[in-house]
């Protein structure tokens, strides 16, 4: 990728981000162009089915949601779909790799999307925004962007789930980190300039959709989590994925409730992150007034 | 030699069940290459909290034990976190499967009861309207599908969370986003259930 | 050769190490001075042209006709210092000398020069054996069985340029096969069941003009050795009597009785069947239902029935699987809507049988592993499934299906017993048991010969309670150990498979397919071919008078001094292969090409009348002897080893190869076998002074290796007899012992050497020392 040119994708931000995930979608977007991409929104995207989709309205309804969004994007030219939200990614990819393997499904997809005039012929690619940040983008440049290193700021780097399983260490998903012990998160916290500490339950699950249905069956899950991260003296818990985050964060009171804990952890994004790094506003820029457990930490590390 | 058949074997076991699954499920048709080697059940973050965990629940299938397969929570509880399909030695999609025996759960009347049901039709009503998924118009719609009393009980249980959410602006406020071509969306969702009910599984 | 004509010469090597670590020219002196050997000769490598040229110059020139080469182990080299006109005798100064000692102690020499005077005195004991080839040799291979094991050993025999007899019981060729629908697949990618090719494999040995079948023919007699057998063919009530060079038996296997399996539903309905019932059904098409002729759509396998069970066939049979997964297959390939489930305990897929079973996973094919408690006369199967950890029906089925085992013909069944004889078949699996035997003139009643058990082990298998496996003998064997060829445990003939599969323990017999262990018909042929090898090696090896292996080459044969002959009938009865019979007057009569050399015989006669041109007692007594045995005062004991060549001695010669170091009073004499080993030898050691004596050798008892079969357990029998004997000479039973070991326990060899010779130096010297 040349230094001067940015790298066009076609933006594709999920329902989470007009709501429980605003705080990605901004900061991806503050920290796009520093990082040498250019988001261009899908146009009318819609929802991806996320985890329950197919329980709902049945596997093929479910899969054409996902035709819609192929089928828009690729009127808007054959660049690669980036998501920032790990179902999204998950349901888009799959059913992107399905739908071009199988010709026969690909018919039917095509069948169901001409009740409204569309179809998806095209080869596209549909990607994740970390993975685009480690194949495409690299540390070296982040680092390269970093103005306002977060010296001293420990950061527990919580990959959780969907974000590299089961796609991570496939061809299809770009081949950019490992199932069991991934270091991308890890590596862009280093390269903000803060530490990342040693969380070996970094790819444990928060309990995902079911924490939603019914937390008390999963609390202990999003318990194990925090309590590493207390451990290891962790200033602030990052994540990539917009479920995660909110889980994390939000099921706090609920476990100290339960359990007779004291947390009052911060959870962020990644990209929130590298937007205090990269100098910007914690606002404008990290949108960090969108956290509901603040860190004062890291925002007085912003400089503005 | 003569022995007592259990009692009401012919309910709860059918001889066809396991290709039924193989032919009708999502990635099912990998379910016979299944060689009980236990990996996904270990690896399974909420495995102790399933009915059965999703090796035993495959050896259920080929004994043919269709009641007990289709009405375990097992379906319901799985958190999709995907480590069983990355860690199994044959390739089985067991997170796809299990998604997809959920969904003829839902089809073949054995959910009816279940929380994840209601939660997905909610999901679905709004997915399918407006083309995006509206948190709280969700989240009240399965509060309340537990019924007028239950629903308000949870509702205000959770009242802490949502002004939190509030008072972040993660919880939008106003009429719920709306694709432009809505309408668009729900023709193409009428033809796919269309098709889909003509025969075969969508995994071709 | 007599002591006039013996022209001994010494060799004495200072290569590998040799010359550095022992004074040669010290060891020159004792073969000049002690023995006065008159050519002594030093070299660096003997083993050289130039050194050889040596050897052969001195032999040329007439004057040296026995080389006593200390050098190396005679488990080298032994193409190099191989002499016509000469006999070598090694001394191995190398591997269990320099290698396994410290170079330039005095210990180290002394060990030399024992081992150099051992040499000397063993020439002085040995003559060139030569062989007793009377009579005529047969090129002609004899095959009893017609079915695949059979078929396929007939055609490997004709094409290597072999004539064959192949003698089938029944009116047609092919056994077994003829009713398979298909094969286990024996070709990549291993797949799918095969084409049933058996037709091709008879019409190919019918036309062969080098095979002569006999059908609705069997073998009524056998006598004579390797090279030439006497066999008595009988077809239609007509005999004829063949010379046969060697023989294979391949007389394959027959289903176990399913009429035993009761408790599985055989019998209850006409729907439950054998794997081999179903292979006839499916040869007429897809499976249908014996009651009523419908289709099979729901079909139950159950595996192990009857198998791996202590009330029926405790083996496993190793194929029954894989039957059962290529008939599933085949229901389900004629079928795409049938259910097949296999229940099993174990699933045993050897080998490329993996893919098969994938195969059968990927066409729906449903594994079960549980244990079947019920099957009722409405075929439903009850059992306790392990992987739900429930009891689970499955109801509704159409057929069930019994994986059952293989029992070898091992005997004849359609034959009747013999009156005597047929306790043999019981009697051999333990060689440690009593033998009864039929004394020529039977109006003398039948005579034992007991050889007591070890202590803590069971005697008699008799006395356990099983009975004698029915059927009359194959070949009805001349000999008089009986008429059965011997087998080892479930009725299985018996081999020492580790190192001689196909063996039998009658030289020149050779075993090949399901007879020998459970096998398909792809194993079976590649079993048949190498029995035919074996066939092959025995009869040109016993034409030239040679010895099969594990003493290959060797021409020597065991000589009876009848003048002395008790006839105690040790020798007869001990023999591991059935090599010696009586004649009228019971004295032993030996059939040379039978003998494996093994020296079993020499080690049980008591008055020691039995000798080998090569290797007798007197040689071994006065190698015992030929050693230096300084007096107590010096505190150096001396521990003889008797070590079989086959497994212990290479293994202490590894020890030297990895330089492992061990206690230099250690004078190993290897032995043949430590059968061999006679208790002249254990007394003589002991009236030398000698503090502790260390029988070395392969391990004995059920799972044997030792190569001669016997041979190990016998001395350790022999051995615990001395206890008696030590104690009225007032000397301690710890001076002699017996150890097991292995060819791969090198590395554990010197610690048991250096024990022992710890526990010799505590318990104190040998009193006899010095008389």
């Amino acid at each position: 990728m040349s230094e001067t040119e940015n790298k066009k994708f076609t933006y594709y931000p999920g329902c989470s981000s007009q709501g429980s995930a605003r705080h990605l979608d901004e900061s991806l977007r503050a920290v796009a162009p520093e990082l040498g991409i250019e988001l261009e929104e899908l146009d009318d995207w819609n929802c991806c089915g996320a985890s329950v989709g197919h329980v709902g309205g049945g596997t093929l309804p479910n899969l054409s949601l996902t035709g819609r969004n192929l089928a828009n994007a690729s009127k808007q030219g054959r660049q690669d779909v980036l998501t920032g939200c790990a179902a999204c990614y998950l349901n888009t990819h799959a059913g992107n790799e399905k739908i071009k393997k199988d010709v026969a499904l690909r018919g039917r997809v095509n069948e169901a999307l001409s009740a409204a005039d569309l179809s998806y012929d095209d080869d596209l690619q549909v990607r994740h925004a970390c993975e685009v940040i480690v194949n495409d983008v690299g540390l070296e440049k982040i680092k390269d962007r970093v103005t306002n290193p977060l010296t001293g700021l420990k950061v527990a780097g919580y990959v959780g789930c969907q974000t590299v399983r089961p796609f991570a260490n496939t061809e299809g998903g770009g081949s950019y980190d490992t199932y069991d012990d991934p270091e991308f998160l890890d590596n862009f916290a280093e390269a903000c300039g803060a530490e990342a500490v040693d969380f070996d339950v970094k790819t444990a699950c928060c309990g995902g959709s079911v924490s939603v249905m019914n937390p008390e069956k999963t609390l202990h899950l999003i318990k194990q989590i925090l309590d590493a991260a207390k451990d290891v003296g962790a200033d602030v818990i990052a994540t990539p994925c917009p479920l995660c985050q909110t889980n994390v964060e939000m099921y706090q009171e609920a476990i100290n409730k339960e359990f007779g804990t004291d947390f009052n952890i911060p959870v962020v994004f990644y990209s929130q992150l590298m937007a205090v790094a990269f100098g910007m506003d914690k606002e404008k820029g990290a949108a960090l007034q969108r956290n509901t457990i603040r860190s004062e930490k890291l925002e007085g590390m912003a400089k503005s | 030699m003569t022995q007592a058949v259990p009692e009401q074997a012919s309910k709860k076991y059918d001889l066809g069940f396991a290709r039924w699954v193989y032919e009708n499920v999502d990635g099912g048709d990998k379910l016979s290459m299944c060689m009980q080697c236990g990996a996904c059940s270990g690896s399974c973050p909420i495995g102790t909290q399933m009915d059965y965990g999703p090796r035993k629940l495959f050896m259920m299938i080929r004994a043919g034990m269709k009641d007990a397969v289709l009405s375990s929570n097992t379906l319901w509880n799985c958190t999709k976190c995907y480590r069983c399909v990355v860690r199994c030695p044959r390739g089985v999609p067991v997170t796809y499967i299990l998604g997809g025996l959920g969904s003829k759960a839902v089809e073949l009347g054995y959910a009816d009861k279940e929380d994840s049901k209601s939660f997905a039709s909610a999901f679905w009503w709004s997915a399918s309207k407006f083309g995006r998924t509206d948190e709280r118009l969700v989240t009240a719609k399965y509060y309340f599908s537990f019924g007028l009393v239950d629903g308000i009980k949870r509702g205000i249980a959770n009242l802490k969370i949502a002004f939190g959410m509030i008072k972040t602006g993660r919880m939008h406020i106003g009429a719920p986003h709306k694709i432009k071509d809505a309408k668009g969306l729900q023709s193409i969702l009428a033809k796919a259930k269309e098709i889909e009910s003509r025969g075969g599984s969508a995994s071709s | 050769m007599t002591v006039e004509d013996r022209k001994p010469g010494v060799y004495l090597c200072s290569g590998c190490g040799i010359g550095d670590a022992v004074s040669v020219d010290d060891l020159e002196q004792v073969a000049n001075s002690e023995f006065k050997v008159p050519t002594c000769r030093h070299h660096a490598a003997f083993c050289s042209d130039e050194g050889v040229a040596v050897i052969t110059k001195d032999i040329a020139d007439g004057v040296v006709n026995q080389a006593v080469i200390a050098a190396c182990s005679p488990r080298v080299m032994a193409d190099k210092f191989q002499f016509d006109n000469a006999q070598t005798v090694r001394a191995n100064l190398r591997e269990q000398v320099v290698w396994s000692q410290p170079p330039g102690e005095e210990n180290t020499q002394m060990l030399a020069a024992d081992y150099l005077r051992m040499g000397i005195a063993q020439a002085a004991k040995i003559t060139p054996p030569s062989s007793s080839l009377a009579g005529d040799f047969s090129r002609t291979i004899l095959v009893v069985g017609g079915g695949t094991a059979g078929l396929n050993a007939a055609r490997e025999a004709s094409k290597t340029g072999y004539d064959v007899v192949l003698v089938e019981r029944y009116d047609r060729l092919g056994g077994w096969a003829n009713q398979w629908s298909k094969r286990m697949p024996h070709r990549p990618p291993y797949r799918d069941p095969q084409e049933n090719d058996i037709a091709a494999l008879i019409a190919d040995v019918e036309a062969d003009a080098t095979i002569t079948v006999m059908t609705n023919a069997s073998v009524t007699k056998t006598d004579g050795g390797p090279g030439k057998f006497s066999v008595t063919i009988t077809q239609g009530g007509i005999e004829k009597i063949e010379l046969i060079g060697a023989i294979v038996v391949a007389t394959g296997w027959r289903p176990y009785d399913p009429s035993n399996l009761t408790h599985l539903g055989y019998g209850a309905s006409p729907d439950v069947v054998t794997g081999v019932e179903l292979e006839g059904i499916l040869a007429d098409g897809p499976a249908k239902r014996k009651s009523d002729g419908n289709p099979v759509k729901n079909i139950a396998f159950i595996q192990c029935a009857g198998s791996r069970d202590p009330d029926h066939l405790p083996y496993c049979s190793s194929i029954c699987c894989g039957v059962s997964i290529k008939q599933a297959l085949q229901v389900v390939e004629n079928d795409p809507e049938a259910n097949a489930f296999i229940i099993f305990d174990e699933l045993r897929t050897p080998g490329t049988a993996e893919e098969f079973y994938r195969q059968a996973q990927e066409a729906g094919v449903i594994f079960m592993k549980g244990k079947v408690n019920s099957v009722d006369d409405n075929l439903t199967v009850v059992y306790d499934d392990d992987l739900i950890g429930e009891e689970i029906p499955l109801a509704g089925l159409d057929m069930v299906v019994l994986a059952t085992g293989m029992v070898p013909n091992s005997t004849n069944t359609d034959m009747a017993d013999l009156e005597k004889g047929a306790d043999q078949l019981v009697n051999d699996i333990d060689p440690r048991a009593a033998l009864t035997f039929a004394s020529n003139d039977s109006e003398e009643g039948e005579a034992t010969v007991e050889v007591e058990a070890a202590p803590g082990e069971g005697g008699n298998t008799n006395d356990a309670g099983d009975s004698p496996i029915p059927g009359g003998p194959i070949l009805n064997l001349q000999y008089r150990q009986g008429p059965h060829i011997p087998i080892l445990a479930d009725g299985f003939s018996d081999s020492h498979y580790i190192c001689f599969p196909y063996e039998t323990r009658r030289t020149g017999i050779y075993t090949c397919g399901p007879v020998r262990r459970p096998m398909d018909m792809a194993e079976t042929a590649e079993d048949a071919a190498g029995a035919v090898l074996k066939a092959i090696q025995a009869l040109n090896n016993a034409s030239v008078g040679s010895a099969m292996h594990p003493r290959v080459g060797d021409l020597s044969f065991p000589k009876f001094g009848l003048d002395i002959c008790t006839k105690c009938r040790r020798c007869t009865v001990e023999c591991p292969f059935g090599a010696i019979d009586e004649d009228e007057n019971d004295f032993p009569v030996l059939t040379e090409s039978r003998c494996r050399r093994c020296g079993t015989c020499m080690g049980a006669c008591p008055v020691r009348t039995i000798s080998f041109d090569n290797y007798n007692v007197q040689m071994v007594s006065d190698m015992i002897k030929a050693v230096e045995v300084p007096d107590e005062f010096d505190e150096k004991p001396r521990i003889l080893v008797l070590a079989c060549e086959n497994d212990a001695y290479p293994a202490l010669d590894m020890a030297g190869i990895n330089r492992h170091q061990y206690s230099p009073f250690i004078r190993v004499v290897p032995v043949r076998c430590l059968g061999s080993v006679s208790m002249l030898w254990v007394s003589t050691a002991l009236e030398s002074g000698y503090d502790g004596i260390m029988l070395m050798g392969c391990k004995s008892g059920d799972d044997y290796q030792c190569h001669f079969v016997k041979g190990s357990g016998l001395a350790k029998e022999r051995m615990s007899k001395v206890g008696e004997t030590l104690k009225s000479m007032m000397l301690e039973e710890e001076r002699i012992v017996v150890e097991e070991v292995s060819i791969a326990d090198s590395g554990s060899i010197p610690k048991v050497i250096n024990d022992f010779a710890e526990m010799i130096e505590e318990i104190g010297y040998n009193p006899f020392k010095g008389f």
